[in-house]
């Protein structure tokens, strides 16, 4: 059997969920981030802390986030502290306080029933598991706009308040909230929002140099010793600062080059790779925004895709494309979601910016609404969902 | 109280399936057990109170949710553990 040479020694370090050891430019907000919750490591039941990380996409939030989470986490084992990071992604679970909390209760006990109670009652229990178990919780709410949005002020206030029923009782929950700026926030009620504001780290839009600063050390890390050359890592650095500095989108073009590089049997990945993977990402759309979609969100666009590769229009439809998820579901053998649920995976389309939606008028049929593609062909985006079901069933 | 003897309890299809069951997941709610015996909850609640009386099985109270698993301080629940993944194992084989 023959090996296939690879200018990769460990592309792990390029996927999107590996959190790096070193934050090259974020040191100082981590060291903040550390003296914020200092506290946790002496004597964690005496208070509680709440934090905000503001940022656009890729600017370090997540990261930033979870590197601190293994680091105070290492460092109460070492201390014999009873202390736990947990990271919840709130658009995962659709922003909804209930499954945020469930997913957290799931972690201590992973058979708790999931339907039959109420959100209130599902913190109570995690609070009541975390007094049993007299640990401290450092929640980090990544995406917190998608909870703001679904339940308002009122579960944050619930989730920030939790102290004030139980009064000289330990401090069990500390939060961490992450989101792009505070616009979200300001929707909140003044009560709540003074709860929140108190200590707010915002991530600047990175230079050119510090995402080359960024790829150079990914790259020491998942490339082969000089498989990467400078001028590779300078054109990447550049096109990521184009996209508003995003890293995220650096690091995925830097993976993708290293496929296009592994691809032509090269020992090195040219910018020319460079340019080959820049051609093939999804233009002003991101592969990880439609892989955060569900399932059933996946389907709905394959169906509006679909559509709009056959019939050659502008737009397709809701009832359009409503059929045509229909037969997608079909053949998956899956049940399709509601109409009410299609609206509300049309109305996160939008907000992603993957599609368009606008009221069309026309036809014997009146008014209905239009759904466009504006920013990517229909086959491209069909073939890119389609490799994200396939990786899913595998 | 009085304690059952072995053949009593054992006795129970619906009692060796809840063991079973715990053994296998660890710990579950009365309404989920009912609903993998597909029997009623008032039957499983029975059968999880002889249980529970016998010190086989404990429960914890979450509010309105009441979790139950093996007693792992009952010497009859480690020996009911013990038969039961020693039967699956030698079932597999």
């Amino acid at each position: 059997m023959s090996t296939r040479r690879s200018v990769f020694k460990d592309e792990t370090k390029l996927d999107i969920n590996y959190i790096p050891y070193k934050l090259p430019h974020r040191e100082a907000e981590l060291r903040l981030l550390m003296e914020f919750f200092s506290f946790a490591l002496q004597s964690p039941e005496k208070m509680a802390q709440r934090v905000v990380i503001t940022g656009d996409v890729g600017t370090g939030k997540t990261a930033l986030s979870q590197r601190f989470g293994a680091n105070i986490t290492n460092e109460a084992n070492k201390r014999g502290t009873s202390l736990r990071y947990i990271h919840v992604n709130c658009r995962e679970y659709h922003g909804s306080l209930f499954l945020i909390l469930q997913h957290a209760i799931s972690i201590f006990h992973p058979n708790f029933p999931k339907r039959g109670y109420s959100a209130e009652e599902s913190l109570n229990a995690f609070v009541q598991i975390l007094d049993e178990q007299n640990l401290h919780v450092i929640l980090a709410l990544d995406e917190f706009e998608s909870l703001i949005e679904r339940e308002g002020s009122e579960a944050v206030y619930k989730l920030t308040r939790l102290q004030e029923a139980r009064q000289n009782k330990p401090q069990r929950l500390s939060l961490i909230s992450i989101l792009r700026n505070l616009t979200a926030i300001h929707r909140l009620d003044a009560s709540t929002r003074s709860t929140l504001q108190s200590n707010i780290i915002n991530l600047g839009k990175y230079s050119k140099q510090q995402l080359a600063d960024i790829l150079n050390d990914r790259a020491s890390t998942a490339f082969k010793p000089l498989a990467v050359p400078e001028d590779t890592v300078g054109l990447i650095a550049e096109l990521a600062f184009s996209e508003s500095g995003n890293a995220r989108f650096g690091i995925e073009l830097l993976w993708r080059a290293g496929k296009y590089a592994d691809s032509a049997d090269l020992d090195t990945v040219p910018p020319e790779c460079v340019r080959k993977a820049v051609s093939s990402i999804i233009p002003a759309m991101r592969k990880s925004d439609l892989a955060d979609l569900g399932f059933h969100e996946r389907l709905f666009l394959l169906g509006i895709a679909r559509t709009l590769k056959k019939n050659e229009k502008a737009y397709v439809t809701f009832t359009e494309a409503e059929r045509s998820y229909a037969v997608v579901c079909e053949e998956l053998n899956t049940t399709p979601k509601s109409h009410t649920q299609l609206w509300k995976y049309l109305r996160n389309f939008s907000a992603l910016g993957i599609v368009e939606a606008a009221v069309v008028t026309g036809g014997s049929r009146g008014r209905s609404t239009g759904i466009y593609l504006p920013r990517i062909p229909a086959e491209e985006l069909e073939k890119e969902l389609k490799t994200l079901l396939e990786k899913q069933e595998m | 109280m009085r304690r059952m003897d072995i053949e009593d309890v054992f006795s129970s299809r619906l009692r060796m399936k809840i063991l079973r069951i715990l053994v296998r997941v660890g710990e579950l709610n009365g309404s989920e057990i009912a609903r993998r015996l597909s029997v009623n909850y008032v039957t499983t609640s029975k059968h999880l109170k002889t249980l529970e009386d016998e010190g086989i099985l404990v429960h914890k109270v979450f509010g309105r949710i009441c979790l139950y698993r093996l007693n792992e301080r009952s010497p009859k629940a480690k020996a009911v553990q013990t038969l039961v993944e020693t039967w699956e194992q030698a079932n597999k084989q």
